[in-house]
């Protein structure tokens, strides 16, 4: 899951081996798809969805998105950041984190942050979450292989855990 | 637990000064680059320069070097002589379908020495299909590919943001509008990027009636290439005339768009030709099966006289209301289930340049093909319905209009 134009389909063609097809605009992907990776020799299904702002869809592309978060319950959550806009990629991350899913985050467009001059400190990132993360820039595959290492650490978190790892509300 | 609006942004505050530090920014050739080509004063004279290489590329490409140079030259010289050599039963139906209809000069069969002519599945169908649309779909595609991975495509929307409200829409919707000149298919499919039912209704309908797809482009472009500005201006024209009612006439909302305009990336060639690849593969999947069963179809209805049949039944309306020679009737007819053809087909018939104009644009705008008509069921047969009641009422509308219009500039 992740915003429209941050790298998903790119992640699911690298990682299926598939055609979705990518662009450098949002919006490209609007229906579903699945396809095999193999992690450590298990088959293992990937879905790739349309790109979505939050969990409260606001167009029909968003609705396929949410809805297949929704349908499949066991699904582990690879949530893409665009990391240079990171504050709103966390808001849905934070989402489907609440909802109970295990999320690993890839901190995409890694390369494109950095040029920005924004640096992110990933370790701390992690440990405040508790989910793993991941620096990537998935359009020349940096970060993926351990992107995919990574995901069999994931697990639910509580919200309240991350409240208390940020040091509180206030 | 879960968290309130309010305090997970408190939340994620909280982690980004944690977690984030933002260094000073510098402005880069890239942003600069990138903000001339969506204010409107630079912007705009960018836009028509992309367009018109586009368009000069498209042309020169597809139907100068491509299609004249070489397959108009395989096809006539070597592949039709050979197939009507070859195919058994000259004069049967079944080589009338599969090759050659043929004509009678002074009562004796003739068989065609071009393969627009001819009509058979394996020659005009396969010409059709190898000769004319592949180059033209290729060469779209690829240009398509790189706009869309450089990033102009989000650029273009903003500049076209305010033209495109006056019709219900907002700037994204260039997005579906390009795409379908190059297939209707994945254009009805990325409507599903505008917010509301009544802007996805107004695109799919527009879509569905003033956008021609590569392959008619390609055919125009090959059989009235001096014509082919002319209607294209009638379609854009159309597209608006009647966006604009839609939009007054449609309930719903058209609200504001918000979008995110990516920065300029270097496009991959992998991903280009990846890209180009499966686009056109797809096409071919949909479109080669249409386009000889469509031939095959057309000609047995035209030997057993039903086209003939209801041409003639119609002539009337097509001669009164469109102001169109009585002969296409058929070809208009024929249209229903072969658009891209029935263009060769008009371009034979002895008619007024005013005339071809307006026969090559009714059959435009005419019903949309098979395909795109299964993929406009896929997302609503209610919208489907409505956009075939739009679809007649415009189709005589502006048929008609473009009669008139003939007419007081005194051509029709």
């Amino acid at each position: 899951m992740g915003h429209p134009n941050v790298g998903k389909s790119v992640f699911f063609n690298r990682l299926t081996g598939a055609n979705v097809t990518e662009s450098n605009y949002p919006g490209t992907t609007v229906d579903y798809t699945k396809g095999w990776m193999k992690i450590e020799g298990e088959d293992v299904e990937l879905v790739d969805v349309p790109g979505t702002f939050s969990l409260d869809p606001k167009d029909k592309a968003e609705d396929v998105a949410v809805a297949m978060l929704h349908e499949t319950k066991d699904a582990k959550v690879i949530t893409v950041i665009d990391a240079s806009k990171i504050e709103r990629g966390l808001y849905l991350a934070l989402e489907i984190i609440e909802e109970g899913y295990p999320v690993v985050i890839a901190l995409n467009m890694w390369d494109v942050a950095w040029d920005k001059n924004i640096r992110i400190d990933a370790r701390n990132l992690e440990r405040i979450l508790g989910v793993p993360v991941v620096p990537t820039t998935a359009i020349s595959g940096e970060g993926i292989k351990e992107l995919v290492s990574r995901l069999k650490d994931t697990k639910p978190v509580e919200v309240d855990d991350i409240v208390t790892n940020a040091g509180g509300l206030t | 637990m879960t968290l309130s609006l309010g305090e997970r942004w408190t939340l994620i505050d909280r982690i980004s000064k944690e977690t984030v530090t933002f260094g000073k920014y510098e402005h880069t050739l890239k942003d600069a680059v990138g903000e001339l080509t969506v204010k409107p004063l630079t912007g705009i004279p960018v836009a028509i320069a992309i367009m018109y290489c586009f368009w000069s590329v498209f042309g020169s490409f597809a139907g100068t070097l491509m299609t004249d140079g070489f397959f108009v030259k395989l096809f006539d010289g070597y592949w039709l002589p050979w197939i009507q050599e070859a195919f058994p039963g000259q004069g049967s139906w079944l080589y009338a379908i599969m090759v050659d209809a043929g004509g009678f000069e002074s009562g004796e069969f003739v068989l065609s020495d071009n393969c627009f002519e001819a009509f058979g599945a394996l020659t005009s169908g396969l010409f059709v299909a190898i000769g004319v649309v592949l180059p033209a779909i290729f060469i779209f595609y690829l240009m398509l590919a790189l706009l869309e991975d450089v990033g102009y495509m989000p650029r273009l929307a903003v500049l076209l943001d305010t033209v495109l409200h006056r019709v219900g829409l907002h700037g994204y919707a260039i997005v579906p509008t390009i795409l379908s000149l190059g297939c209707n298919v994945p254009g009805v499919t990325a409507t599903r990027i505008l917010e509301t039912k009544k802007q996805r209704f107004i695109m799919m309908t527009l879509l569905a009636i003033f956008i021609p797809c590569g392959a008619q482009i390609g055919i125009m472009e090959e059989v009235v290439p001096n014509l082919l500005g002319w209607i294209l201006l009638y379609l854009i024209i159309g597209y608006f005339i009647f966006g604009y009612i839609l939009n007054k006439i449609v309930p719903g909302k058209a609200p504001e768009f918000l979008i995110d305009v990516p920065p300029y990336r270097k496009p991959l060639l992998n991903n280009v030709s990846k890209k180009v690849w499966g686009r056109i593969a797809g096409f071919f999947k949909v479109a080669l099966p249409f386009v000889m069963l469509g031939c095959a179809i057309v000609s047995l209805l035209y030997l057993l006289g039903v086209i003939q049949f209801i041409g003639d039944l119609l002539a009337p309306i097509f001669v009164g209301w469109f102001g169109v020679p009585k002969e296409t009737a058929g070809p208009l007819v024929a249209a229903f289930l072969r658009k891209d053809l029935a263009v060769a087909q008009l371009s034979v018939i002895e008619m007024t340049e005013y005339q071809l104009i307006t026969a090559v644009v009714l059959v435009s705008i005419y019903f949309p093909c098979v395909a795109t008509f299964a993929m406009m069921l896929k997302e609503g047969w209610k919208e489907l319905i409505a956009a075939i009641g739009v679809l007649t009422i415009v189709v005589f509308a502006y048929g008609g209009m473009i009669h008139l219009i003939g007419i007081l500039l005194g051509v029709a």
